[in-house]
């Protein structure tokens, strides 16, 4: 378990296929060997009406952790975050009548996944209920559990592939949290953080550059 | 209907009739009264007698008046079902009335009188009737006799015989320790292991009979004629199904080319193995047969790893044969023995393999154990909805996000045929280090060779300390040397801290032993001549000059005496009595001015080095000689 640093790829007129494709292309010029698929899923449920004020719970599943669920309670203050045994699923679908599935909001992540010496490469086709939205590139360096130690590593290896759409600072959420140890639980947080944006917008043509200094 | 103002419903209380008050004061009321219920009281209270009347008045009435006929007609409507009821019972009150209305003529004896109808007397004889009652009561008396008689002799015999096994105290004793069950009219008892935790699939039931009565009697009739030991016969017999009878061990060797290294057995019996008589005691009985179970069970399940694991070099299963290769040239063999009869008894390998090693026998005995126990007992927590069995490492892999890579290694678990191979090779190296340092201890007399091995170790591991020191020197210096054996492995740490890792090669203990000695004879000398006063110019464990060894390198050191005018070369080499001793004199005691030398002053440069004839010189060993050499060169100045 290491760092992993999540970046959209911007579309730019091309479909999903095309980008992943020209992605892969690049990244196993680099001497990265596929190893599989991954999934990230993310399902979101608000409380009805009948509890007082809204919270709403997004639950997340990462392939890497497959005995894990994941879950972000959002209170409007603050996030709770969870991470628990994979029953978690079955305790939501018995809870159903206090929180219910939010219409057309099942975002998912998946795609290919390579591995190149210390790190781990994801390239993610986010789709809003099988409606494709944008490319998320997820890099990990697996050595390393401080994001500080090894921002600029990363930084300048997913500028190597992704070009000059690279990320150039940190993520938002890892900003305040830069000397901390990484845990999985802050994979998630920035996979919400992106699907928060996809969801808000209308189309892959809209998703612009996330940060263009 | 005179007067119209006021009207007055009547109809019953709303409130049930009160069956009881308690003594706190609360009322119980009784149940209202079902439709049903109703209505069947309604019907008690019609008078029947009076139906016919009714029924003439009811004509009138309806003709009278049409208003109230609804009711009526509801009236006979509900009425209908009763309808043969109250004709029955109309009947039987006629009948009823006309028996009174008899009985009351009959009571005036006016009219009527009742006579008795005379009954004509049964014809008995009295001797008929005794002679019947005489033979009833015989038959009773022998039943009463023939009873007592048999509660007499039981007394009897067992005021005689207190050893007289009784079959319910016998089942008791059983029951303690033993699993039985009725089923029907038979006693099923179960010896498998499988309330411990086993899950193999072979049943080990028995049956629980009561010994035959002359099967009992006829057995101590024979302990005076043939003199067996007076065995307590038992009113119980135990019927053991075929498969598990007999005696079955395993057996396990450790071969090398067709010689054996060791062998084990196990016995779960111990020294006694017991023979299959038929007259053996019950107890033993079960224990054997359970014996053979756990055996075949544990056989069972190293097969089956055997043929499932994908070894290097590939386990074979041949019939009651597991043969496994656990190092190069060295085999272990599992074998299965089930004899069944008693003859076969005698074929048992012969006890001449004086190896019999305890360890593995016990370690293949205990790996199922704790197989077993494991399948009973879970680790805590046991929660309500999730699932009972995984590990505790899995059962937080959750929580903790434990990723694909953890999550698989936590699925591999090391099967019991892998242990066993392990603990095998353990003990093969053990023996293997124990040989080298026996052997090098005996070849060495010089330098002492002594070796502790701990007594607390584990299946795979061990340790061994040796020390190497010279006899009468052991003050002045000693080399320790840790060796840890594995299992495909030794590491030897040394007395400077350096960790040697060797193979499961003999050759390279033997090596390394060997330098060590080397080392240590020259660090001896270094130690003592500080002792004695003489100083160390100079000393080099791995000397560059000199002839290649084939072993290591030699080490050398370079001494001088307080004075300064003598010294002593020392050079050792890995082998064997390598030692070489050389004196230079400087100034040489004796000077002759040659041509080339003409002064005194220029033989303090150094003189030519003289070889000390070691063997020639007193001493019990170097380090003495060593000290004999340097006491004789100091006092001389």
């Amino acid at each position: 378990m290491g760092v992993t640093i999540l970046a959209q790829f911007p579309v730019e007129n091309k479909t999903g296929p095309q980008i992943i494709e020209v992605l892969s292309k690049r990244i196993c010029a680099l001497g990265a060997t596929p190893q599989g698929q991954f999934l990230v899923d993310c399902e979101t449920f608000t409380s009805v009406p009948a509890l007082g004020h809204q919270r709403t719970v997004h639950v997340l599943h990462n392939s890497e952790q497959p005995a894990t669920v994941f879950a972000l309670l959002e209170t409007g203050t603050k996030t709770i975050p969870l991470v628990t045994d994979g029953l978690f699923d079955l305790l939501i679908m018995k809870m159903i009548s206090f929180y219910q599935s939010k219409k057309h909001t099942k975002t998912e992540s998946k795609g290919p996944r390579f591995e190149i010496g210390d790190f781990s490469v994801k390239l993610g086709t986010v789709n809003i209920t099988s409606n494709f939205k944008g490319i998320l590139v997820e890099v990990e360096y697996k050595p390393c559990v401080v994001p500080a130690m090894c921002w600029d590593l990363i930084m300048e290896f997913m500028q190597g592939f992704l070009g000059s759409s690279g990320p150039t600072a940190p993520p938002a959420f890892l900003q305040n949290r830069m000397q901390e140890i990484y845990s999985p639980i802050d994979t998630i947080q920035q996979y919400l953080e992106h699907f928060t944006i996809f969801r808000k917008s209308t189309g892959p043509t809209m998703v612009m550059r996330p940060q263009q200094p | 209907m005179a007067f119209n103002g006021v009207n007055i419903s009547v109809e019953a209380p709303i409130e049930n009739q009160i069956q009881e008050i308690t003594y706190e004061g609360v009322e119980i009321y009784q149940p209202p009264l079902t439709l049903s219920e109703s209505l069947a009281k309604y019907a008690q209270k019609i008078d029947f007698s009076k139906t016919i009347e009714a029924d003439v008045k009811k004509e009138d009435v309806t003709d009278e008046n049409k208003s109230d006929s609804d009711s009526k007609d509801a009236f006979q409507s509900s009425l209908w079902p009763w309808d043969s009821v109250r004709n029955k019972l109309r009947n039987a009150f006629q009948e009823i009335s006309v028996l009174a209305d008899v009985l009351a003529i009959a009571k005036d004896k006016r009219y009527m009188v009742l006579d008795p109808v005379p009954q004509e007397p049964l014809e008995t004889k009295p001797m008929v009737q005794i002679y019947a009652r005489k033979k009833a009561l015989a038959g009773a008396a022998n039943v009463l006799l023939a009873g007592a008689e048999k509660l007499k002799t039981s007394q009897n015999e067992a005021a005689r015989n207190r050893t007289t096994p009784d079959f319910h105290i016998e089942l008791l004793r059983l029951r303690q320790n033993w699993r039985l069950k009725k089923v029907s009219n038979t006693i099923i008892g179960d010896l498998s292991y499988r309330t411990a935790g086993s899950k193999y699939l072979q049943t080990g039931t028995f049956e629980v009979t009561k010994a035959e009565e002359d099967e009992k009697l006829c057995s101590p009739p024979g302990s005076p004629g043939g003199a067996p030991p007076n065995k307590p016969s038992s009113a119980l017999k135990v019927s053991i199904p075929s498969e598990l009878q007999g005696v079955a061990y395993i057996e396990v060797l450790c071969q090398k080319d067709q010689e054996d290294l060791c062998s084990a057995s196990i016995n779960l019996l111990g020294s006694g193995a017991p023979s299959s008589n038929p007259d053996m005691h019950w107890q033993q009985k079960l224990e054997a047969a359970q014996n053979v179970l756990f055996c075949k069970e544990l056989f069972n399940q190293l097969a089956k790893e055997a043929v499932e694991l994908q070894a290097p070099i590939p386990h074979m299963v041949v019939g009651n044969q597991i043969m496994a290769t656990v190092l190069p040239g060295i085999q272990l063999i599992i074998a299965l023995r089930h004899s069944t009869s008693a003859e076969k008894k005698q074929e048992k390998p012969s006890p001449s393999k004086s190896e019999h090693d305890h360890v593995l026998e016990h370690s293949l005995h205990q790996l199922l154990r704790e197989v077993h126990h494991k399948n009973t007992h879970h680790p805590f927590p046991h929660p309500a909805t999730g699932p009972l069995g995984p590990s505790k490492k899995r059962m937080m892999a959750g929580p903790m996000a434990a990723d694909r890579y953890e999550l698989l290694e936590m699925t591999k678990q090391e099967k019991l045929l892998e242990q066993i191979v392990k603990q095998a090779q353990h003990f093969i190296m053990r023996m293997r280090t124990e040989y080298v340092l026996d052997t090098i201890a005996k070849e060495f007399k010089d330098p002492l060779i002594s070796s502790h091995w701990n007594t607390l170790n584990s299946p795979t591991q061990s340790c061994v300390k040796i020390n190497i020191s010279t006899h009468g020197y052991d003050a002045v210096c000693r080399t320790p040397l840790v060796i840890h054996v594995g299992e495909k492995s030794l590491k030897c740490i040394c007395r400077d801290g350096k960790v040697m890792n060797m193979s499961y090669e003999p050759q390279e203990l033997r090596d390394l032993i060997f330098c060590h000695i080397n080392q240590h004879q020259i660090l001896a000398v270094q130690a003592l001549a500080k002792t004695m006063g003489w100083q160390c110019l100079g000393n080099s464990n791995h000397l560059g000059s000199g002839p290649v060894e084939p072993l290591g390198n030699a080490a050398s050191c370079l001494l001088v005496s307080p004075t300064g005018d003598r010294i002593i070369a020392v050079r050792c080499e890995p082998q064997a009595s390598g030692l070489q001793v050389a004196v230079a004199h400087s100034p040489r005691t004796d000077f002759i001015p040659t041509r080339l030398v003409l002064e005194r002053k220029w033989e303090h440069l150094g003189g030519q080095f003289r070889d000390v004839r070691l063997d020639k010189m007193e001493g019990k060993n170097f380090l003495h000689k060593m000290e004999l050499l340097m006491a004789s060169l100091t006092s001389n100045s």
